[in-house]
């Protein structure tokens, strides 16, 4: 009996969760009259502010997980090695992108970084995009930590420091050789969440007027009938073909297998 | 001028005095263990001397320069730790040559220098293996090897094969001596295992609390322990009390019978005096052989026999007293039963007086 109740609820959700997502295959195949077909695709993929958008905002994650590599990184590993006191604190900052809206944060940019600020960011667009840049690091900053955070939790990054520093390594060399190769699948795992972030967002670019994927989405939601499922569809794929990812990449480096 | 000069070496961790003036000086190409209980400071030392703790107080100075203050990355110190500690990224040949590619050593020279330390810790064909891929013992040999590679001045081990089994433990120890020798590197040895120190250093420091108790050769240690702390410390031990008869001649009173020891004794006549004497000076007797020169004979008995293979050790109450004997397995000889009274006998001469 609890049986058929535990199977109940896993099929009502799985219909809750699938049933939308068939429906909406379903009518982006429908865009040629009587038969299916893969038009509304082709519609999409054609269309040449698609591939402007695109190629905007999946830059802008490339640059962002760049950024956010180089900034997280280091900064996990300091404060685990040398002030674990302040981890809670740390920890605390990197959720807070989770518990203020986007809104909030990015009407504080345009406040801060207006053209009559001292630091006019928002007065060119090789400003604006930087600001953005930094904007979705801000969004991405709780995955990427806790991502690299677990990373290194998996490895004893205090012995082999100074496993490195008895052999003669500076700083720099831990950090390249010794800290970052252990930590790439973490790493590589908080990329791929944050490319699917950036790759959907909507609000920041929208906000801050940049030709992003997420605006354009929306645009073509309210302007043609078949391609934004199409759309949809593919934001799917490839959010999920990221999470495939996430999971695969372990299986590719053969020394991660000790700490597993 | 020592090679390896320590002095007033001194660590505190906020209020806590973890490393009271230490000295200690080594030569070169020598091995020294520190041995002590767990948390008397033994690590600390060795980190001091590494460059990973700043000395509160003192000076480490290697060969003629003060390194105090300098940082790890250019002491040119080999450590070895007890976690082992490769880089799991890398193979094992490539851990090995960690060193020599940060000095900017030529490509064919390291691969040789690689080779030659591969070899050397009798595992030249695993060069391209990972860690993850070998024994602990293994593991352990490349990380004597990648710390050797790069001709460092001095070797650090901290606790090297605690984490290993039992056989592995004595069989690596052998070896990382005989390599030690090879290469005549000074090396600073820490353990709190009193037959590893014994077996493998040329001189022994027994660390108390943060200060060396005493410093000496595994037989000083063992034969001449300078304290209770460290005849406790290196060794099982019998503790007695005697009555002082005669100090200047060394006369000792103790069960009714006076003994003389090899040497004239502190205290005044009548005081009470501690004695120590190890559980193989002890023997039973009829036991052919057993004991020369004079002779102090202890009616026992026996409480519990442990049979640890070559060797027996019986525990035994004497006149309120609890002593440890260790007698070889003999075939021709069936130990002693629980509940047995037995003779013991043993020469004045083996008893340790011990300073308070
Ligand atoms: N970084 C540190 N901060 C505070 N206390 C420490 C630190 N390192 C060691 N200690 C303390 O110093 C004492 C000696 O430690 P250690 O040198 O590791 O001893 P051992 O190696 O002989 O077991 C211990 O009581 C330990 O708690
Ligand atoms: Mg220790």
């Amino acid at each position: 009996m609890k049986r058929f109740w535990s199977w109940a609820a896993f099929g009502f959700g799985f219909c809750y969760f699938f049933l939308p997502m068939v429906g909406m295959v379903e009518f982006s195949l429908r865009m040629r009259r009587g038969t299916y077909s893969l038009d509304a695709y082709r519609s999409v993929l054609g269309d040449p502010q698609f591939q402007a958008t695109f190629g905007y905002s999946a830059v802008m994650a490339l640059l962002t997980i760049v950024f956010g590599v180089f900034v997280v990184v280091p900064t996990v590993y300091w404060v685990r090695l040398k002030l674990p006191r302040l981890r809670p604190l740390i920890e605390f900052i990197t959720l807070l992108p989770l518990v203020i809206p986007p809104i909030v944060i990015v009407f504080g940019y345009i406040r801060l970084f207006n053209t009559s600020s001292l630091l006019p960011m928002t007065g060119s667009a090789f400003g604006t995009d930087v600001l953005l840049m930094l904007g979705y690091s801000v969004l991405s900053l709780p995955y990427m930590y806790r991502a690299v955070d677990t990373g290194l939790a998996a490895i004893d990054i205090s012995t082999l420091t100074e496993a490195a520093q008895s052999l003669g390594a500076s700083w720099p060399v831990i950090l390249l050789r010794v800290i970052l190769p252990n930590v790439l699948v973490a790493v590589l795992s908080g990329a791929f969440l944050t490319f699917a972030i950036v790759i959907g967002e909507y609000v920041f670019a929208a906000l801050l007027n940049r030709p992003a994927f997420g605006p354009f989405m929306v645009w073509a939601g309210g302007n043609k009938a078949y391609e934004p499922a199409a759309l949809a569809v593919m934001t799917f794929a490839l959010t999920w073909g990221c999470m495939a990812l996430i999971q695969l990449v372990p299986r590719l480096f053969k020394h991660q297998r000790a700490h597993r | 001028m020592a090679f390896l000069d320590l002095s007033n070496l001194q660590k505190s961790f906020g209020g806590n005095h973890v490393v009271k003036s230490f000295d200690l000086g080594i030569g070169q190409g020598e091995f020294v263990s520190l041995l002590g209980p767990s948390g008397c400071g033994k690590t600390t030392v060795l980190r001091m001397v590494a460059g990973f703790e700043t000395p509160s107080a003192g000076a480490i100075v290697i060969d003629g320069q003060d390194i105090t203050t300098q940082r790890p990355n250019q002491r040119n110190i080999g450590m070895v730790f007890q976690a082992y500690a490769l880089f799991p990224n890398l193979t094992v040949a490539q851990n090995v040559g960690f060193g020599l590619r940060i000095q900017g050593v030529a490509a064919a020279e390291a691969r040789a220098r690689v080779a030659e330390m591969l070899a050397l810790i009798g595992l030249p064909d695993l060069g391209a293996r990972y860690p993850y891929q070998l024994s602990g013992g293994q593991q352990q040999r490349v990380a004597l090897a990648r710390a050797l590679a790069p001709r460092p001045r001095v070797l650090l081990l901290d606790e090297p094969l605690s984490a290993l089994d039992a056989k592995i433990r004595v069989s690596l120890r052998a070896e990382i001596r005989e390599i030690q020798q090879k290469l005549g590197i000074t090396t600073i040895f820490v353990t709190h295992d009193q037959e590893e120190a014994l077996s493998m250093s040329d001189r022994v420091v027994v660390m108390n609390d943060g200060r060396a108790e005493q410093i000496g050769t595994p037989f000083q240690i063992y034969s001449q322990p300078s304290s209770r702390f460290v005849a406790n410390f290196v060794g099982t031990l019998n503790t007695l009390t005697a009555t002082i008869l005669d100090p200047s001649a060394g006369e000792v009173g103790m069960a009714g019978q006076a003994l003389r020891l090899s040497a004239p004794i502190q205290g005044a006549k009548g005081s009470q005096i501690a004695l120590a004497l190890r559980p193989e000076a002890l023997h039973l007797q009829g036991h052919k052989g057993a004991v020369l020169g004079q002779i102090t004979t202890l009616p026992a008995e026996v409480t519990a026999v442990e049979f640890m293979g070559a060797v027996i050790r019986l525990r035994l109450q004497s006149g309120g007293q609890a002593l440890a004997l260790d007698t070889f397995n003999r075939f021709d000889h069936a130990p002693p039963m629980v509940g047995d009274h037995v003779a013991i006998e043993f020469n004045p001469r083996d008893l340790i007086v011990l300073a308070a």
